[in-house]
């Protein structure tokens, strides 16, 4: 592949061995390909001639790439292939649009003893992050005298109670093997697609009704009832792997697997930024899938910017449909960088499409645990289950809290919150 | 393969669209203004032929590029709006049993003989946009758009795949019907949910970005008959500008398409504070978008650059 290849790409073999050459470029630096990609843009090269650069540009953009994720990486290899110095950033079009998902500068994943792969409970320490280091003391590790209870049942029941953030490296592979069983549903809705009921309450569904009376000549013997299938709410996952929540990440991320394969859950983690790990969390070896998913989230154990990623969420998930009717599960002990307002604006938007919010909290089981911390103090009122989940038996609790239906006073209730908590926060600013 | 079935595109579409400029040119003509990147992308879907997906931010044109897609071959669109629990009898086809016993009821008192054949034919058969386009009898192939397809279920996508490579339908009473054209497919995608890797790995794929100040006021000038060019080329900077915010919900193409229209009705020729102030609402739609808007001032959008 030299600057002179466009121009000799007349031919059928400069063609195909500038198909091949351009893929193979783009698939060692990371972009999945195929050898049929490579055919159709050899084919493609002989029907719009690469000419000039666009038009190779275009050409084997649209032919190469399958998602808009992997346009910053097409473009770098294009330009260092063909250009060398050209910006790619001036082939595409408005530099004002917000970047969406994906788009923003690829940051290189951290360094293995960052990742949660690695045993974080040896120390037993709580590695609070630098901005909550002042307010940490009050979060000791919790329930002595409740441990001591457990500790008089069977090895098994003691784990069940124990902090995840207490765990010795066997006992976290133990739990994370019983966490990823852990069976999660959500509340039902009614789908589009009807399903043939005995009647009451359903109603009569006339081409069903038809169809069976052909069978007896055009007398519609028996009528035939059909009631909208019922569907499990889509289940999502907003798991905090900042360095506050990492005694805890381990365990969770194991949660949020078992969610992936098991309720076909959607699965983020975030810190400083968001990232979408259900692709990577999906893969059958749950080993495997920890290990994909901790390469793709670029920052484990860094600081929280809570607002930040519901928004990204928000924006570049939820509204389009993806936490709409939804349950979202926050995982979050509410330690954030951002102030305490812009946390409250985007819970109330998330709230508006949610159907409801679980909220799990590790550092809530603390004895003299209050939810001081701004972060977590503003997205309270919007939550419909507040929920410490520290312990295998504390996660039991969550499977319940996403399990239940939302009741209409529950929603009345928190609505009065709402404006209640607004009014008093105008009013004290 | 969908390959196997298309071998390449017929000599009619192929002296319709020779090359990339000729698609444009057309499409121009069509009333869709498409950039390099986009035309390329067309032409190689109805060329090559492969089906498209094309992504990018709601209002952007995905819809309308089919449809501009249909003009310039000069056949018909097929669309399909995917939703959550589409199925074969939406999509492909369905006996229309109402008919069908009225058939048998009218035969009755005719005291005519129906069999089997007769209630099964081609007229009391509904169909669906795919089996449309499948069945189209051409000259040339009919363009399929499959809209939204993200909010389809997995399984139907996969259905919609299987169907196209194959180009052929089965239905038990009446055989099989063999595409002679087989459609240009183009599918669209709001990300919603991760499409399948197996209709990614089948499609040429292209990100529709949001398009530069002039192309808009382009385009808005080409919907709003009568727009003065400064009025299209100032709305279009304001919304860039207002792009620039952090919003809830960036006004789109569609918005600027309105908010031209507002200013036209209300006699403003270029755009100044005070006509911003009067038609805020067709631009922003969402009450923290339209705070973060005012904190700007009515000023900052209109540009004040000019006056």
């Amino acid at each position: 592949m030299t600057e002179g290849a466009p121009r000799n790409g007349r031919t059928g073999i400069d063609a195909a061995s500038l198909a091949v050459g351009f893929s193979t470029a783009l698939r060692r630096a990371g972009l999945p390909g195929s050898p049929d990609r490579a055919a159709w843009l050899a084919r493609a090269l002989r029907i719009v001639p690469p000419t000039a650069r666009d038009a190779l540009y275009w050409t084997s953009r649209v032919v190469l790439v399958s998602s808009r994720d992997q346009l910053p990486v097409f473009d770098a290899v294009f330009s260092a292939a063909f250009d060398g110095t050209s910006d790619p950033a001036d082939s595409r079009g408005d530099a004002n649009s917000p970047p969406a998902i994906g788009a923003e500068e690829r940051i290189r994943a951290a360094p293995a003893d960052q990742r949660p792969a690695t045993t974080a409970g040896e120390d037993g320490e709580l590695r609070a992050p630098a901005t909550s280091a002042a307010r940490g003391s009050s979060d000791l590790p919790p329930e002595p005298g409740r441990d001591a209870i457990l500790a008089m049942a069977s090895a098994e029941e003691h784990l069940h109670g124990k902090s995840f953030a207490e765990l010795t490296p066997d006992e976290a592979a133990h739990i994370r093997r019983l966490v990823r069983r852990i069976v999660l549903s959500t509340p039902e809705r009614r789908s589009r697609r009807t399903r043939q009921w005995a009647h009451g309450g359903a109603t009569l569904d006339i081409r069903r009704t038809i169809r069976a009376a052909r069978r007896t000549g055009a007398d519609a013997a028996c009528l035939v009832y059909a009631r909208r299938r019922p569907r499990p709410r889509r289940l999502v996952f907003l798991c905090d792997v900042s360095g506050s929540m990492e005694p805890y990440t381990q365990v969770f991320l194991s949660l949020l697997q078992g969610a992936v394969a098991g309720a076909r859950a959607e699965a983020f983690v975030f810190s400083t930024r968001l990232t979408r790990l259900t692709r990577q969390l999906s893969n059958r070896n749950p080993d495997h899938a920890l290990a994909l998913g901790a390469a793709a989230a670029p920052d484990w154990a860094g600081g929280t910017r809570l607002a930040e990623s519901l928004r990204h969420f928000i924006d570049g998930h939820g509204r389009r449909g993806l936490a709409r009717g939804a349950v979202i599960v926050v995982l979050s002990d509410g330690w954030a960088t951002d102030e305490p307002d812009q946390v409250d604006a985007q819970m109330a938007r998330l709230r508006r499409l949610a159907y409801r919010i679980v909220w799990v909290n590790p550092r809530k089981a603390g004895t003299d645990f209050q939810p001081l911390a701004g972060g977590m103090a503003a997205a309270l009122p919007y939550c419909d289950a507040f929920i410490s989940g520290h312990s295998y038996a504390a996660l039991a609790e969550a499977a319940a809290a996403i399990r239940a239906d939302r009741t209409e006073s529950d929603r009345a209730d928190t609505a009065r919150t709402h404006s209640a908590g607004k009014q008093g926060k105008r009013n004290a600013a | 393969m969908s390959t196997a079935a298309r071998a390449g595109a017929e000599d009619d579409v192929r002296r319709l669209v020779p090359d990339v400029a000729a698609l444009m040119t057309a499409l121009d003509d069509a009333d869709y203004l498409a950039d390099a990147g986009l035309a390329t992308a067309l032409f190689l879907s109805v060329r090559l032929p492969q089906p498209i997906l094309l992504e990018g931010e709601a209002g952007v044109g995905k819809t309308e590029a089919a449809k501009a897609l249909a003009r310039v071959l000069d056949t018909p669109l097929y669309r399909l709006q995917c939703y959550e629990g589409i199925d074969a009898g939406e999509a492909l086809y369905e006996w229309n049993h109402q008919r069908q016993l009225l058939g048998i009821r009218l035969a009755e008192a005719r005291n005519v003989n129906v069999d089997e054949a007769d209630l099964f034919a081609e007229q009391y058969l509904l169909r669906r946009p795919l089996l449309k386009a499948i069945e189209h009898p051409g000259p040339r192939p009919a363009v399929l758009l499959l809209d939204e397809i993200d909010r389809a279920d997995a399984e139907f996508e996969a259905f919609t795949f299987e169907l196209l490579a194959e180009a052929a339908v089965t239905i038990p009473e009446l055989g099989t019907i063999r595409a002679t054209h087989p459609p240009v497919v183009v599918l669209t995608s709001n990300r919603t949910r991760d499409l399948h890797d197996a209709l990614t790995r089948r499609c040429l794929y292209h990100w529709i970005d949001y398009p530069r100040p002039e192309r808009i006021a382009a385009i808005v000038r080409r919907k709003v008959p009568g727009s003065a060019e400064p009025l299209a080329l100032d709305a279009a900077s304001a919304i860039t500008r207002l792009r620039s915010l952090d919003m809830a919900k960036p006004p789109g193409i569609a918005e600027a398409i309105d908010w031209v229209s507002a200013l036209t009705v209300l006699g403003v020729e270029r755009l100044h504070p005070a006509a911003v102030k009067q038609t805020w609402g067709t631009v922003l739609k969402n009450r923290d978008d339209l705070e973060l808007a005012w904190a700007r001032g009515p000023a900052w959008v209109a540009g004040g650059g000019h006056d």
